[in-house]
Parts: C-alpha cells; sequence; structure tokens
C-alpha cells in the first residue's frame, strides 16, 4: 500500500509526519502546479468548482509516481465537496487506475464501525504498536498546528519587517528544511526553532501597515496555488494578512468540535446578524469573518472563492451590505482554471490602493 | 395582508401548500406572473453575477411583486429529507434576496425543514404569526395546507408515444416552460413521450441508489439518480434529457454520476441561461431524437 492524499495548504507536512510515524510508506504529490491543475481539467467535469479538479491532478500525479490508495476527508454538509470522493473514484476508475479510496467522513454519517473499519485500513498496515501509533497521530497534530501558527506568525509580521522579504524567505526556508527529515520529533523541533525566529524578527512597531483579511472558501484560500498565491503578494507589498480557516482550524473545529455542536461559535455569532443560519459549506463563516475583521480594526478583507461555489454565492451577497453598513471595504475574487495573473495581481494592487487612501483621507481629517 | 408568491425555485412543488396556507390566514395572495422577459432581465440585473439562472428568475419575481404586497414568500428550504440536503442557495436565499433587492415589504425569514411534520410546522408558526394571533387559526390552516399538499399529483408520464425520454432537472427548470422554451412541448411534436421522477416512488429511489459509493446526501441526486436506475432496469425509457441550468452546482455533479454510470444510455445535456437561443435549442433536441429513433430502428430490425 502507498498511500498518497491531495494538496490542501500545509496539510501535506503534517501528513507526511504521520505517515512516517506510522512507518507507512506515502507519496506526496508534487506541489501545485500548472500541470497538476491541467491534467485535472482535462478529466474532471467542466463546470466543478476548482477544488475538484486540482485534486485529480493530485491524484494522476501521484499514481505516476506508485501511489495506489488515496486518503480523503469527506464532508457531510450541503455542499460538493461531500461527493468528490464518489465522482473521483469514478474517474479514475474509466481511465483504468484502480486507485482505493479511503474516505473519512464524520461518524455521525456513516457510524462509528464503519468509520474504525476504515481507520484499520489503514492502521493495520503500520509495523508500530499501539501507543506508537497514537503518538504518531498526535505528533502530526502538533505539527499543522505548528506550521499553521507560524505561517499565520509571518503573514501578519511581513507588514512590520525591518529588512523586507525577512518573513517570507523565513517561512519559506522552514518548509525547505522541515522536510529534509522522516523524523516527527525533529520536525517538532525544527518548527519550534523557526517559531523563536520569526519571534525574534527585527520589527518596527512604528510602521502601521494596511492589514488584510482573507476570507471565503477554505480551499481556495488555504491552497496558495488555487489563490494565485495571494497571501505571497501581500506579504511582498508589505501588507499585514490575517486568515482563521486553516488546516489545524479544520481539524480543530469539524473534527474535534462538530460532535459537540460548539463549531466556530465566536464566528458563527458574530454572522448572525447577517447570515443566521449555516448553508453549508463554510458561507456563514466568511460573513462572520468579514464583521470579526472588522472588529479587530482591519482596514478591508477579501473574499476568495471558486467560480460556481454555491454557499460563496450567498455570502457574496450579503458582503455588501456589511460594506455599506460598516464602510469596511471587501474585494471579492473569483477563481477557476482561466484566471489569468496580470488582471487579478491589478484588481489586488487597486484594492490596497484604495484601503491606503481610505487611511490618508481619514488621517487629513483628523 | 396582501401575501406575495413569487413563481420561482420550489413554488412549482408546494404551491398547493403555500396558496392554501395564506388564503386559510385570511390573507390575500398574489402571484407574481408566469416568468418572461421582464422578469428574467430584473432578475439578471439585480442578482450576484456568478449566480445559476433560476436563482436570478427568483430574483426577478420578487422585483415585480414587491410593490404590491405586504409580506413575500421567501421560502428557505433547508431539508426535504432527514440526513438530506438540498442546495446553499436555498438555504441562503432570504439574505440573497434582502440583500439584492431594496425596498422590500417584510419577507418570511424562518427555515423550513420539511422531513417532519412538527418541524415544519415551526415555520408555519413563525410565519403565521405576521398574519394572525390565533394560534388555532394557524394550526388549522397548517392542517388543511398539508392535506391540498397531499393531493397534488405531481409528475409527467406522457402515454401512447413511439418513444419516451426521462426528462430530469429541477422542478422550477421541469416546469417553467418560458424558461425551458416549452421542452416537453418540442420533445412530444416529434413524437417523443416524457417521463418525469415523481412517477417513481421514493421507495424505489431509495433502493436504486444503494449500489453508490456513498447515500447521496443531496435529495435531488438521489431522486434523479434512482429514478433512471429504475427506469432503465424497467425499460421505461429510450434516452435522458437532462435540463440543467449554468452555474448549477448540484447538476455539474448528478450529471457526471448519471454519464459515468449509464454510460450506453442516449444522453442529452440541455443547458439553459439568459442566453441560450431557441434555434440552436431546437437543432439539439431534434438531431437527439433521430438518434434516438435509428437507435430504435435498429433494435427492432
Ligand atoms: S464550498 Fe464551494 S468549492 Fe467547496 S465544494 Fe462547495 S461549491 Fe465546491
Ligand atoms: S440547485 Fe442548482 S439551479 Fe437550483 S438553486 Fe441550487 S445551484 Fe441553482
Amino acid at each position: 500500500m502507498k498511500i498518497t492524499f491531495p494538496h490542501m495548504g500545509n496539510v501535506y507536512i503534517a501528513a507526511k509526519f504521520l505517515m512516517d510515524g506510522l512507518g507507512i510508506d506515502y507519496v506526496i504529490p508534487p506541489l501545485n502546479s500548472k500541470r497538476a491543475l491541467e491534467i485535472g481539467t482535462l478529466y474532471s467535469p467542466e463546470e466543478i468548482c476548482l477544488p475538484f479538479k486540482i485534486m485529480m491532478g493530485n491524484y494522476i500525479e501521484s499514481i505516476e509516481k506508485g501511489a495506489d490508495t488515496v486518503i480523503l476527508t469527506g464532508s457531510c454538509g450541503p455542499c460538493r465537496f461531500g461527493e468528490y470522493a464518489e465522482l473521483q473514484m469514478k474517474i479514475l476508475k474509466k481511465l483504468g487506475k484502480n486507485l482505493d479510496f479511503i474516505v473519512f467522513d464524520l461518524p455521525s454519517d456513516i457510524g462509528f464501525d464503519e468509520l474504525k473499519r476504515r481507520i484499520d485500513k489503514i492502521a493495520l498496515k503500520s509495523p508500530k504498536n499501539k501507543k506508537e501509533k497514537v503518538l504518531a497521530l498526535l505528533d502530526a497534530y502538533k505539527i499543522i498546528n505548528l506550521i499553521d501558527s507560524l505561517e499565520a506568525k509571518a503573514k501578519y509580521k511581513a507588514g512590520y519587517e525591518k529588512e523586507k522579504g525577512e518573513c517570507k524567505r523565513l517561512l519559506n526556508e522552514c518548509k525547505k528544511e522541515v522536510l529534509k527529515t522522516n523524523n516527527p520529533k525533529e520536525a517538532i523541533s525544527i518548527l519550534k526553532e523557526y517559531h523563536r525566529r520569526i519571534d525574534n524578527l527585527k520589527i518596527d512597531k512604528s510602521k502601521n501597515p494596511i492589514k488584510v483579511a482573507i476570507i471565503g472558501e477554505i480551499y481556495t484560500i488555504i491552497e496558495p496555488f488555487s489563490n494565485l498565491y495571494i497571501e505571497d503578494k501581500l506579504m511582498d507589498m508589505g501588507v499585514s494578512t490575517k486568515r482563521t480557516l486553516s488546516p489545524s482550524w479544520w481539524v480543530y473545529n469539524t473534527v474535534l468540535l462538530s460532535p459537540l455542536k460548539l463549531t466556530a461559535r465566536k464566528i458563527r455569532k458574530s454572522a448572525k446578524e447577517y447570515l443566521p443560519i449555516g448553508i453549508g459549506g463554510h458561507g456563514q463563516e466568511c460573513v462572520g469573518e468579514a464583521i470579526l475583521s472588522y472588529k479587530e480594526g482591519f482596514d478591508g478583507a477579501i473574499q476568495i472563492f471558486p467560480l460556481g461555489c454555491m454557499p460563496e454565492i450567498v455570502s457574496k451577497s450579503i458582503l455588501p451590505s456589511i460594506s455599506k453598513d460598516k464602510d469596511f471595504p471587501i474585494l471579492s475574487l473569483v477563481v477557476d482554471e482561466m484566471t489569468g495573473e496580470a488582471g487579478y495581481q491589478t484588481r489586488i494592487e487597486a484594492f490596497i490602493d484604495l484601503l491606503e487612501r481610505r487611511r490618508r483621507y481619514v488621517l487629513s481629517r483628523s | 395582508m396582501k401575501v406575495g408568491i413569487p413563481k420561482g425555485l420550489l413554488y412549482y412543488k408546494y404551491k398547493p401548500f403555500f396558496n392554501t396556507f395564506f388564503e386559510e390566514l385570511g390573507a390575500e395572495i398574489i402571484e407574481s406572473p408566469d416568468t418572461n422577459k421582464d422578469i428574467l432581465d430584473l432578475g439578471s440585473t439585480l442578482c450576484t453575477d456568478e449566480a445559476c439562472l433560476p436563482i436570478k428568475v427568483f430574483h426577478g419575481h420578487v422585483e415585480k411583486i414587491k410593490d404590491k404586497c405586504d409580506l413575500i414568500l421567501i421560502p428557505r428550504i433547508m431539508q426535504i429529507y432527514k440526513r438530506e440536503f438540498i442546495c446553499p442557495k436555498f438555504c441562503g436565499i432570504p439574505e440573497m434576496i434582502e440583500n439584492n433587492i431594496e425596498d422590500l415589504p417584510i419577507i418570511t425569514k424562518a427555515p423550513i425543514y420539511l422531513f417532519s411534520s412538527d418541524k415544519f410546522f415551526k415555520w408555519a408558526y413563525e410565519t403565521g404569526k405576521i398574519l394572525t394571533k390565533n394560534f388555532f387559526k394557524i394550526q388549522k390552516a397548517f392542517e388543511r395546507a398539508q392535506n391540498e399538499q397531499k393531493k397534488f399529483k405531481e409528475g409527467i408520464n406522457d402515454k401512447g408515444y413511439a418513444l419516451k425520454v426521462a426528462l430530469i432537472g429541477h422542478t422550477y427548470n421541469i416546469y417553467d416552460t418560458f424558461i425551458n422554451m416549452n421542452v416537453k412541448n418540442k420533445l412530444n411534436k416529434l413524437g417523443v413521450g416524457v417521463i418525469t421522477h415523481e412517477v417513481v416512488d421514493d421507495n424505489v429511489k431509495y433502493l436504486e441508489i444503494k449500489k453508490l459509493f456513498k447515500r447521496p446526501f443531496w435529495t435531488f441526486a438521489r431522486e434523479y439518480y434512482g429514478f433512471i436506475s429504475y427506469a432503465l432496469k424497467e425499460s421505461l425509457i429510450d434516452g435522458i434529457v437532462y435540463l440543467s441550468s449554468f452555474a448549477c452546482g448540484i447538476d455539474s455533479v448528478i450529471v457526471e454520476l448519471i454519464k459515468l454510470d449509464f454510460e450506453n444510455v442516449p444522453f442529452l445535456l440541455l443547458k439553459i441561461d439568459e442566453h441560450t437561443g431557441e434555434a440552436g435549442f431546437d437543432t439539439r433536441i431534434e438531431a437527439f431524437v433521430d438518434m434516438l429513433s435509428r437507435r430504435k430502428r435498429g433494435n427492432l430490425a
């Protein structure tokens, strides 16, 4: 058994060390690229949302490297993601590629026995004893938290750094370094080391950078390739960014909290006034995040979602009202396989310009 | 009180319920006109670009009657069956309407869960309160309305045609003859009868979807897939005509599922949006029907 999994932000880092810890063979799909997208698009239904297409590209590139089993988290909300596995399996089968899919759905949907059966499919392949397996899982959880929080720090601090580009450089260096080892414990200490470095980074507190929140559909905001590396672009522009949704956020809220119905309470509460009900995907979170970032003093928010994304079309209808009521600029960006770099960059720059002008205007008046 | 009922989305399915309910509460019902060019254009202008046609059309219907009534029914249908969902846009439709259309009268916002009478009654109570203070009146209206709905015979099952196709698609695409340019008529004229999924019992559909890896959590997916699977098994149909609107996320999945699993069945996908031209539409239908007849003759010979 050679396991693979689709890309989604930093997930591959945690997944790698989970497999290392379990002693199971795996293939990390090549980082998302034009090629993955092109192959994926070729074999996907035309009107399906972008994440599906990129994921298909990941599978096929992993198969080329010998993978025979895919692990995937299903989600059981009213959105397409939950139907992905069924379609993807069938399409790959038609292509003559017999991949085994192990889908982790929530026990509320498939029952504990079925979930256990699916976990066993992997766990039984591991030569490690029970205690080691649990440790491997805990380490992976630590790792995803460490890398996500490191990334969050870097992206926020980018607006304050004395030496331009330091945050981005450190972050990229860290991701490279950590992949060099196969030992989860070592990975953890590398990540901690980089946390220290970022913490000690020289910053200019007097700078008052533009602050932007990244909100929208979870895949397209987490997976940098799908949003044409918007956070990197903003870092380069000296903008501080914040994004609440991340793989570790997802694990915490979906796997740990959702059985207790406590998912994302604060965000959802903030959304109440504008969208009182969960509509599937992360539509309500998007609205809640917009309000929260306004309250936290951000200059604006950028919503990103794939073309045709159902829940985000609902939130997109609501955001202009929030923007108007709170006098809080929000830019909506729709991405698909045709999104062109040039026009995209221009829109982001124009938005940041607007935020800067607003600041000057306010300052000159006060 | 004047209650506006927009003729869009699941109006076609739940019209007996809603009309009876509001009438019983003493309201004067103002239905929007059948979909027309004006409504379509209004909807496209008001609604978010990325939305699908049915949502845009619904916006048009609301705009058309908003000045004539005191309350507009915006059905936020969350679930029809337990453990199944419909579409995120249905769940957020009151917010879309509210944010895209100005100067609205009161709109109904309470969520509708149809799978249990108790839960459904919650909606009736929340909404009924706007019209009357009398709890029993609401209860009675609710019961009457439910009875009316039960009597409503849904579905099309044409008899006496040489060829027959399954006409698949969301209720509002199948029964809104403006949106679909009266596709049923076109097929009938070419000697093709139509059958829709409502004709087949739900339990049968549940059995048919057992062969999927995962129980679809969309009601629409279960209904269409289950129906086709059954209709093919029983040789009820010669082909499938799927009526879909551009940018429908749900259809993008169901269409693929059907194509993958029923590979050798003649399949025509008709996609509609505000720019669909009737001529091209007709040509495609004719070509498809030609193919069906040739196949049938081939099989008989
Ligand atoms: S939330 Fe959007 S991108 Fe995600 S599955 Fe649903 S439609 Fe696709
Ligand atoms: S089911 Fe499709 S057509 Fe209907 S509202 Fe949802 S996206 Fe639009």
